[in-house]
């Protein structure tokens, strides 16, 4: 396990796109925090209460990049591209079969390519909110803003975990496909275009509008629940879903497909 | 040094067997060649070996199958295409990469580099390199972990001539070093060159392993020139031997299926007068197609013909080892 531990690790450091990825979810996760932090301290300081309801939201919002309050996570997209690659490259450019002759254990393999993409997503994705709650804390905190409270640390822990599901997600799907590109596609459309779609038609079709509310258990509309502190949920599959909800569903959709990933990789010839 | 012990490997493609009941061994301290026409299932078995491919049968090397292995390239180094890495990634980072799942220093790595040559490219990335470049670069995984075996399939794709003497002299220092080295090559003028033994298939199956000389000297192409002033007398004497077929020539014979003693010795015991009896060797390439004959996956057409699947080989002695 050590040895794949060492090749997955030198893999990802040693390949272009981790860097440039990882380079752009920097740039995003702080322009938007500084976007959040500058609006804010704007609005504060020419209205004191500025029309915000609750300043404890803040903190939230400025280090997840909005995710706290519904908006789809970015960073997480930009991510979850490194784990589509950390797939996708052994089947676009045969480096399967390298892999599979330097480490003779496909199982180490699997859970080696998982543990370190998903420890690079967490730390990457820590590092970013962190600088956006400083980047926010040196905008706010003249105005008396809460910014690293109790909540957002919470809420950072639960991006964390909502980043590295979403990076394994795409893994398992690249890795079920064998295909990065239909992989890329994927991730884009099914939370932008393909969940929309549904959520619209469960709303617009007549027959269909009683079960309108079933749109809450789409993986991605569930996923960012766990992150959203926004809206308040009663219970755990109530309407909406509570973030342990959110994770059960979209997390048991990636550990199904990580599930098939694994029968899969010992399945088929490389 | 390690044997490698091929046994019962299969292999088959809805329901279509590429590999059959394959069994060879490899020796360690020579070259094996392994020839067979395209189709053949040469790759496919080389990824059995190794475990890349699901299938019938077992590989061991030492008496251990590859998943058995510790750190593998330690003991078998493998090329199995011609671009086998990422295109952006360093040459040198490549090799680092797999020298980490190894346990390989990366002085080593550096040592490899620069016994293919590759130095001046370590920083490169190779999708700038050509074919032959390429080439040395899965070379050098395949020695990175000084492996007593390598499996190398088409090793010579892409390389110039230089760069053909230069790995068929590599491969034969490393043959004497005592190790096994197992190369699949449609070159076969190459191959005659380097390769020690052969193992030879056609539509998955085993058609000749041994000696390349054995296996050239065995080939019906192989013939014996006979010039005699009673070249019909003797001619006589030969015809209706099984196996045996006369060719006059110009105040001559050529006779195939007896070698030249027997021809000799014939010659002799009937009081026929030679004024020349020498042996003509069938070259590799002569030798392999007779051999292959009829297990080519696929048959050339004639332009305007449709390409047409080639007919089920007739029923001929399988596996035959000298």
């Amino acid at each position: 396990m050590r040895a794949a531990l060492a090749y997955e690790w030198t893999r990802i450091r040693t390949i272009r796109s981790t860097w440039w990825l990882t380079g752009i979810t920097v740039v995003i996760g702080l322009l938007i925090a500084f976007g959040v932090s500058w609006g804010t301290a704007v609005e504060v300081s020419q209205h004191p209460t500025g029309g915000i309801d609750d300043v404890r939201l803040l903190g939230p919002l400025v280090v997840t990049q909005g995710a706290a309050a519904g908006v789809p996570c970015l960073i997480g997209f930009v991510l979850a591209m490194i784990g589509i690659f950390a797939w996708g490259h052994e089947y676009r450019h045969g480096m399967i079969r390298a892999s599979l002759t330097a480490l003779n254990s496909r199982g180490s393999l699997w859970v080696a390519k998982y543990a370190v993409t998903g420890a690079w997503v967490a730390v990457v994705g820590f590092a970013v909110m962190l600088v956006a709650g400083g980047i926010g804390w040196l905008f706010l905190h003249e105005y008396s803003v809460p910014v690293f409270t109790g909540r957002t640390w919470a809420v950072m822990g639960r991006e964390l975990v909502y980043l590295v599901v979403l990076a394994w997600l795409a893994m398992a799907f690249t890795a079920l496909t064998r295909s990065q590109a239909f992989a890329l596609v994927m991730i884009f459309l099914w939370p932008l275009l393909v969940e929309s779609l549904i959520t619209a038609i469960l709303t617009l079709v007549p027959g269909l509008r009683d079960h309108a509310d079933l749109a809450r258990f789409l993986p991605f509309q569930a996923g960012s629940r766990i992150m959203d502190v926004a809206q308040q949920s009663h219970s755990i599959f109530g309407h909406p879903v509570s973030a342990l909800g959110g994770f059960l569903v979209f997390g048991g959709l990636g550990a199904v497909l990580m599930a098939c990933s694994w029968v899969l990789l010992h399945r088929r010839d490389a | 040094m390690a044997t490698i012990e091929a046994r019962g490997l299969g292999k088959a493609y809805a329901g279509r067997p590429a590999v059959a009941d394959l069994s060879f061994d490899v020796r360690p301290g020579s070259v094996t060649g392994f020839l067979g026409p395209n189709g053949a299932g040469k790759s496919t078995t080389m990824r059995l070996m190794l475990g890349l491919d699901h299938g019938a049968g077992t590989t061991t090397f030492d008496g251990r199958r590859f998943s058995e292995l510790q750190h593998p390239m330690r003991h078998v180094g493998a090329l199995l295409e011609a671009n086998p890495f990422h295109p952006t990634r360093k040459a040198r980072n490549h090799l680092r990469m797999l020298a980490a799942a190894n346990g390989i220093p990366d002085s080593r790595v550096d040592e490899v580099l620069g016994q293919l040559g590759l130095t001046e490219v370590a920083r490169r990335k190779p999708k700038t390199f050509s074919l032959g470049m390429s080439q040395r670069l899965g070379l050098a995984a395949a020695l990175l972990g000084d492996p007593h075996t390598l499996i190398l399939d088409e090793p010579a794709n892409g390389l110039d001539p230089q760069g053909m003497q230069w790995m068929r002299q590599l491969l034969k220092h490393l043959a004497s070093q005592g190790r096994s080295v197992f190369v699949s090559s449609h070159l076969l003028s190459e191959m005659a060159l380097l390769a020690d033994h052969l193992v030879v298939i056609g539509r998955g199956r085993l058609i000749a392993s041994g000696p390349v000389a054995d296996f050239v000297r065995g080939a019906r192409a192989s013939t014996v020139l006979v010039r005699s002033p009673q070249a019909a007398k003797l001619a006589e004497l030969m015809q209706g031997r099984e196996g045996v077929d006369v060719e006059p020539l110009d105040g001559g014979l050529r006779v195939s299926g007896m070698d030249a003693e027997a021809v000799g010795d014939l010659a002799f015991d009937h009081g026929v007068r030679l004024h020349e009896l020498s042996t003509q060797v069938a070259t590799l390439e002569e030798a392999f197609l007779e051999a292959t004959s009829g297990a080519e996956e696929f048959f050339a057409h004639e332009p305007g013909e449709a390409p047409v699947r080639a007919p089920q080989p007739v029923d001929r002695p399988q596996g035959g080892v000298w």
